[in-house]
């Protein structure tokens, strides 16, 4: 059975196309037979070979392979079900359709392949469909610029990554996942090479996951359909990163220095998105720094040794955020508007989003017996077993985190309406969109618990990779479980007074603090970096071109012409008046000497007489004299 | 029958018989053209029909004498490494043809030109005595100068001399290559199987003198740094079909003349002067995809996107091995298709505004859908999406080269990001964002231009999906050109 587990990603290539070619427009269908006949190609391609390497299209399922699978194709039917009525009416409702399953095409292509070459084919092509999904409303300038935004830091690490990706073939010689790791185990990599190699890998995975310092582009990927943002931006393709991790975990635990990045790299995301959630107004970017931090969480826990951690939250995460983002469109399709500002009071218009949307919160507040509670709590325990400061970090992020979902229900669906005229115009969403809202809250509610119960999945998780760390210090779990909850219930009680017992007082604070709250607003000038980045290298651009054309084209190039244009025109001159001159003058010297010598033919013979009277006295005279 | 030159010479013969019809009948005229080009094409493709993948020896192989006194053989065969361009070629003026019905002035002169050109082009990629290689290397000088001279843009005069005399230049110092190898071989001879297979009869210092020839005159064809400034000149002034065939098949014979001939007879030498190319690569790479991104005009960022690509297929070439190689012949496949189409999308849309200017556009995404398709699929592919053509052969290129030269291949991949940076800019500025209301008379592709269009997106959508159809062709023969070098 598992053997055609290729037909996965392939039947989601055949419907993009098929969707493309047979919707209303019948003059596509030559492009119908181009992609019928690409999808016959892919099916027969058992890749290719090039010199003594051969590149191969197989599959390596194992049950990390699996968990990931299951989330993929969990949320994507869930999404493809709500964007039914999300999309109902649009006018590229078709293309929507097919970049949804070119993306889950991907999506599986990555998680299933055996090879790292076709995992980074699989890596760019999630990329390109989360960039054609973010401009989807292109008309929008805003979504035009998110989406290249988007494609182009993730790119920027995605050169990591590919560098990596060559150091690893350079030093391994194959692509194949078994072969890596049976050549990691059997000592191929010296631990600087590891090093390097995991370190480069883990840019890609900075890009795609969004961790600092490239997360600057996923909040503002938020101007996607919020279907896409549920499923590429919370919990598939962003998690893509932290899956990368995991399925190189075997690498990755021969470099102690690499991990240790690993770790803190996700413990700063985590703690700095929190922070920027807190002063967001618009209710997606709130849930979009909210995963950013989570996702710095997984990594987190994978750095620190915490592998079934980092792949246990990455599951629950993907409900519950997923259950999170689809709430919050229900609530921007009822009401046209992403600003918290104009919501309030919207639980009574919208009982079932508002029931979901709290299960969602109170996973991701890490609340018991929500799912996010078992999976946050591991990488807690993880977390203080390696390192106090890293515990402390990820502490304070949960409490950040319990605070700002408070914040966020409370403005949206407590207290009274603030724009009456949207509040009277919402209404609670249709079956199509409420359906898949209850999947995931029932999935946010036991997953977690289902998940752990008799440490199953931990059992088949950690049998994926044969040396996993032990904790280096026992740690209490419940210990744990009990401060977490214990912060979290203090911050959402915080949460309530704040914002809806004394919403003066975050206004107050808002204006005594306001330096601080325009440095969160800014993102803490990380957007400003990378925009002088461009600008810099949009300067080296133009002073190139510049040098391009004036210097090396025309000085260079058209000045070398120049000279010799008018070199040759000296030689013209030098040709005409010396050399030329030199013959006209010979022959003018000749006709000069010809003139002269003329004047002694005179034709009379008495002169001729003389003259030779005159010569023969001449010589007579030097013979006599001789 | 000779394959090889039926292929060669069926389209001189559809020049001639163009120069016999009188000017004024013009259907005809372009009856014959496309009717010419397309039995070019459908030759070549029994080529591949009758091609041997797993034989690494010339096929095709055709030979009588020419010149006997100097030993000057008509030679042509077909190898991986030449089959494939060999029906790039044919392809590309066909769809450029096709394209080219559009043009109303001097028709018959044309047409005749292009047929010329054609010959000369695959002529260059079938040769194999040296002589006659150059002879068609020069022949393919005439029709372009013409072709970009007369039907070329505001400054077609000043192009089509600067393009005729930079590659004069590079001329002469190839003719004096083949003079010194023709008199340094014993027996003397212009064939390049029999002066490789002698190559070890060669000195050191020969080879690098000749090397140095040779490679002046392929550079200023590829075109390295800094002999490539004939290249935007060129490619912007040219008409849409004039600048496909530049780009798609001109700069490969700077390529191909690198492989067939420099490396083979040369081996000492190009292992001496590899860490002169890779350095002269990684400018071509970087310094190349800089430039582009600071072009205003369309047809220009797609001119210096060339040199940046080039630069790929070079860094394929420096890295010696089977990999690299693959990679550096199927770049050249690939940029012929994605090049070759992003100039005929280039003429779509300036046939139609009368502007290139990237900033004059805005929102035609939605006016434009299958036009903005197509470019959108094709700068995709260049930026080296994987699943379309580009991917591979840069990833192979990368591949090869990074084993060898780690740092130039390291600081190369600066090139995919900012080629990543300016196509994507390029698509949001031109079809993204609110609809310009002054472009609102555009109309969306017509038959003609699909026709020509659609099959390089196809092949480059089946080239990215299943690059055996390239490299199960490729791969023998390059590996046995990489043993060499072991």
């Amino acid at each position: 059975m598992l053997e055609y587990i290729y037909i996965l990603p392939l039947m989601g290539f055949a419907a993009a196309g098929l969707i493309i070619a047979f919707g209303r427009h019948l003059p596509l269908k030559g492009a119908s037979l181009a992609i019928l006949v690409s999808s016959w190609a892919f099916i027969h391609s058992s890749g290719f070979t090039v010199g003594q390497y051969k590149i191969s299209m197989g599959v390596y399922v194992d049950s990390l392979t699996l968990s990931m699978l299951i989330v993929v194709a969990a949320v994507s039917l869930m999404i493809q079900i709500y964007s039914v009525g999300y999309m109902k009416g649009d006018k590229r409702f078709k293309r929507y359709y097919a970049y949804l399953c070119l993306f889950t095409a991907s999506m599986t292509t990555l998680t299933i392949t055996d090879n790292m070459m076709v995992f980074f084919m699989g890596w760019e092509l999630v990329g390109v469909c989360s960039y054609l999904l973010i401009s989807f409303w292109f008309e929008k300038p805003e979504a035009a610029y998110a989406g290249k935004k988007a494609f182009i830091t993730t790119k920027l690490g995605d050169l990591g990554f590919l560098i990596g990706l060559l150091l690893l073939f350079s030093v391994m010689d194959t692509f194949k996942l078994s072969e890596i790791f049976s050549r990691a185990q059997a000592g191929f990599l010296s631990i600087h090479a590891a090093t390097l190699i995991c370190i480069l890998l883990f840019a890609g995975a900075i890009g795609k996951s969004a961790q600092m310092p490239l997360f600057i582009w996923l909040p503002d990927a938020m101007e996607g359909p919020t279907p896409v943002s549920a499923l590429i931006h919370a919990a598939t393709m962003v998690a893509a990163g932290v899956y990368m991790v995991a399925r190189l975990y075997n690498l990755y635990l021969l470099s102690p220095l690499a991990m240790e990045i690993v770790a803190w790299i996700g413990a700063m995301t985590a703690f700095l998105a929190a922070t920027m959630a807190l002063v967001a107004y618009d209710i997606k970017r709130v849930l979009a720094f909210s995963t950013i931090s989570q996702l710095g969480y997984m990594m987190l826990g994978l750095g620190v040794g915490g592998y079934y951690a980092g792949m246990f939250h990455l599951t629950t995460h993907a409900y519950f955020k997923a259950l999170l983002f689809l709430g919050s469109g229900s609530v921007i399709h009822a009401l046209h508007t992403n600003d918290l500002r104009e919501m309030g009071g919207l639980m009574k218009k919208m009982p079932v989003t508002y029931m979901t949307f709290m299960a969602g919160s109170l996973a991701l507040a890490g609340i018991w017996p929500f799912a996010g509670f078992y999976s946050k709590d591991e990488i807690l325990v993880w977390a203080l077993s390696h390192n106090t400061w890293i515990y402390l970090i990820a502490a304070v992020s949960a409490m950040l985190t319990a605070f700002y979902m408070t914040r966020l229900i409370v403005m949206a669906f407590h207290g009274k309406p603030r724009n009456q005229s949207k509040y009277h115009h919402s209404h609670e969403s249709p079956l199509v969109m409420t359906l898949p809202l209850v999947f995931l809250a029932v999935l946010a509610l036991i997953s977690g618990w289902g998940l752990n119960s008799g440490r199953l999945f931990e059992k088949v998780l950690n049998a994926t990779v044969p040396f996993l760390p032990e904790m280096r210090i026992h740690v209490s779990h419940m210990k744990i479980a009990l401060a977490s909850t214990g912060l979290a219930l203090l911050s959402i009680f915080a949460g309530v007074y704040l914002y809806a017992v004394k919403p003066e007082i975050p206004e107050k604070l808002k204006a005594n603090l306001s330096s601080l709250f325009s440095m969160l607003d800014k993102r803490y000038g990380f957007d400003a970096f990378f925009l002088g980045l461009v600008k810099v290298s949009d300067f080296l651009g133009r002073i190139l071109s510049r040098l391009d054309f004036d210097f090396i084209d025309q000085i260079a190039i058209d000045g070398w012409a120049y000279l010799t244009y008018k070199l040759s025109a000296i030689k013209a001159w030098f040709d005409d008046n010396i050399v030329d001159g030199a013959v006209d003058g010979t022959g003018y010297l000749t006709a000069f000497c010809g003139r002269i010598v003329r004047l002694a033919q005179t034709g009379f013979v008495q002169n001729y007489l003389l003259f030779i009277a005159a010569a023969a006295s001449f010589f007579a005279l030097i013979v006599f004299y001789h | 029958m000779p394959l090889l030159t039926s292929t060669i010479f069926a389209p001189m013969a559809g020049a001639l018989a163009i120069l016999l019809i009188p000017g004024k009948n013009k259907k005809l005229i372009q009856f014959l053209a496309v009717l010419t080009s397309a039995v070019a094409f459908f030759i070549s493709v029994f080529l591949l029909a009758g091609f041997d993948k797993s034989s690494t020896s010339m096929q095709f192989v055709e030979n009588c004498a020419w010149i006997p006194a100097f030993n000057v053989n008509y030679v042509l065969g077909a190898d991986g490494l030449s089959v494939a361009i060999i029906i790039l070629t044919t392809l590309l003026t066909l769809v450029s043809i096709i394209y080219s019905l559009n043009i109303t002035e001097r028709i018959k002169e044309f047409f005749f030109w292009f047929l010329i050109l054609e010959t000369g082009m695959l002529g260059v990629f079938a040769a194999l005595d040296f002589f006659l290689f150059y002879v068609f290397w020069e022949i393919v000088l005439v029709p372009m100068y013409f072709l970009i001279g007369i039907w070329g843009g505001p400054k077609k005069e000043y192009a089509a001399i600067k393009f005729f005399i930079f590659t004069l230049f590079g001329s002469l110092f190839l003719l004096l290559g083949m003079l010194a190898l023709y008199f340094n071989s014993i027996p003397h001879t212009f064939n390049f199987l029999e002066l490789a297979q002698n190559s070890s009869a060669f000195s050191f210092k020969f080879q690098v003198i000749v090397f140095i020839a040779l490679f002046i005159g392929f550079a200023v064809k590829i075109p390295l740094f800094p002999f490539h400034t004939w290249l935007p000149l060129a490619h912007v002034e040219a008409p849409t079909g004039v600048s496909v065939i530049l780009a798609g098949v001109l700069l490969k014979m700077g390529s191909y003349g690198l492989m067939r001939v420099s490396m083979p007879i040369l081996p000492l030498a190009t292992k001496y002067f590899l860490p002169a190319l890779g350095i002269i690569t990684v400018i071509n790479v970087v310094y190349g995809s800089f430039v582009a991104m600071a072009q205003k005009d369309l047809k220009k960022m797609v001119a210096y996107s060339s040199i940046n690509h080039m630069g790929y297929c070079m860094l394929g070439m420096i890295s010696l091995s089977a990999i690299g190689f693959n990679g550096a012949v199927l770049q050249m496949i690939t940029h012929g298709l994605i090049t070759g189409s992003l100039f005929l999308l280039v003429g779509v849309i300036y046939d139609r505004a009368h502007t290139r200017d990237i900033d004059a556009f805005g929102g035609l995404g939605a006016k434009l859908p299958v036009y903005a398709g197509f470019m959108t699929i094709q700068a995709m592919a260049s930026l080296g999406l994987p699943g379309l053509a580009g991917f591979i052969s840069e990833f192979l290129s990368f591949l090869g080269a990074f084993k060898v030269w780690p740092y130039l291949a390291g600081i190369s991949v600066i090139g995919i990001l900012i080629t990543a940076a300016f196509f994507l800019r390029m698509i949001e500025k031109v079809f993204l964002g609110p609809f310009n209301q002054k472009w609102a008379g555009l109309k969306d592709m017509d038959a003609r231009e699909l026709i020509s269009i659609a099959p390089l997106a196809v092949l480059t959508l089946l080239i990215g999906l299943w690059p055996r159809l390239c490299l199960d062709f490729i791969d023998p023969t390059v590996t046995a050109l990489a043993e060499m070098f072991k």
